[in-house]
């Protein structure tokens, strides 16, 4: 079954738990795009929702830096503040995308038991249809360096197309992460919103195939280590024409939601 | 121009391993806030880094190796576990 619908989506915690630093009626806005999702999405009735997103060093750390890495257990769970999640994991697609990956020559991690990160739960929160469908989580590094290069994963996302289009079930594919941001370091005020837009104009135009030769450095300076997930993306859409649903720059993050009609 | 997220420099792996536990274990982070110097000797910390931390001082956290993301994200978490009335829930 082909794809049946695909986003990229931002997940900055402020989004869920909004300090007074951060401007309500612009994340009220990102809100009614998440909503957008949550209607698309569930008129497309997935079987199964599919997240790439990037570890914030919440799940997994230095004991153990995995470039790309599968969630192959049957429930994920993660917490942040007052906020417990848990979501059923689809163990048949995530061991196939694992066991087919592998074959294929991506050497993926798995793991049967890491918290879920807030990638991946700030976009469900506001996205997940009701009643809950399975999802299964993808890792992509993107914050302890090396991470794997742009290249590297749109290959992957192509490859992730194939495995996803032999399957019986309806998957629907999220990229979590971005735009432009810096945290932790002294640009995070001053986020490089001209990348971003000049970004999102291309996905529009259907040239995200583009972004596959961009390199790590690149991405580290205009503040999109996190692109690497929407890149995965990216490789399993091709040269579909994005639609952009927001561009919300707040004062430290470029807030992006993309859909891709397939 | 060295990148913004830098390779995690081995020295540092005690401080990075606490800010690690700072952000993501609930009874680390209570025990920090209740007794921070005997927190962060159990946790091995050597006195620079120790003084980093008493002053909260990132340039100096992340001049010692510390990952500039832990920083910021045990700061977040710190700062929500002492004011969660300072912020609106969604």
């Amino acid at each position: 079954m082909p794809l049946v619908a695909a986003f990229a989506l931002p997940h900055t915690p402020q989004l869920l738990v909004r300090p007074p630093t951060e401007d309500r009626e612009l994340v009220l806005r990102v809100h009614a795009a998440f909503a957008e999702v949550k209607r698309r999405l569930t008129s497309a009735r997935p079987d199964v929702i599919a997240v790439i997103a990037g570890d914030h060093i919440e799940g997994f750390f230095l004991n153990a830096v995995p470039a790309l890495a599968v969630f192959v257990g049957t429930r994920a769970a993660g917490e942040f503040g007052r906020y417990r999640y848990g979501f059923d994991v689809h163990e048949p697609l995530a061991r196939a995308i694992v066991e087919q990956g592998i074959e294929g020559g991506f050497d993926l991690t798995y793991s049967q038991d890491v918290p879920l990160d807030y990638a991946f739960y700030v976009p469900l929160h506001f996205a997940m249809p009701q009643p809950q469908v399975p999802i299964v989580p993808l890792y992509v590094n993107v914050y302890l360096p090396p991470q794997p290069a742009p290249r590297r994963c749109y290959a992957w996302g192509q490859a992730l197309r194939r495995i996803l289009d032999a399957r019986v079930e309806r998957v629907a594919l999220i990229a979590s992460g971005g735009l432009s941001h810096y945290p932790g370091t002294d640009r995070y005020s001053s986020p490089d919103y001209d990348f971003d837009r000049a970004l999102l104009t291309s996905l529009v135009e259907g040239r995200g195939a583009e972004t596959a030769r961009l390199t790590g450095e690149e991405l580290d300076k205009a503040g999109n280590v996190e692109l690497r997930t929407w890149i995965t993306l990216l490789g399993a859409v091709g040269a579909a024409r994005a639609e952009v649903l927001c561009y919300e720059p707040s004062w430290h993050h470029g807030n992006a939601a993309v859909a891709w009609p397939l | 121009m060295e990148s913004h997220y830098f390779f995690p420099p081995a020295t540092a792996y005690p401080l990075n391993r606490f800010l690690f536990a700072l952000k993501s274990n609930n009874a680390v982070r209570e025990r920090y806030a209740a007794e921070p110097e005997p927190t962060m000797r159990e946790h091995g910390l050597d006195e620079d880094a120790r003084s980093a931390l008493r002053e909260g001082n990132r340039d100096r956290l992340v001049a010692l190796g510390a990952h500039p993301y832990l920083v910021f994200m045990a700061q977040v978490r710190l700062s929500m576990a002492r004011d969660p009335g300072n912020f609106e829930y969604f």
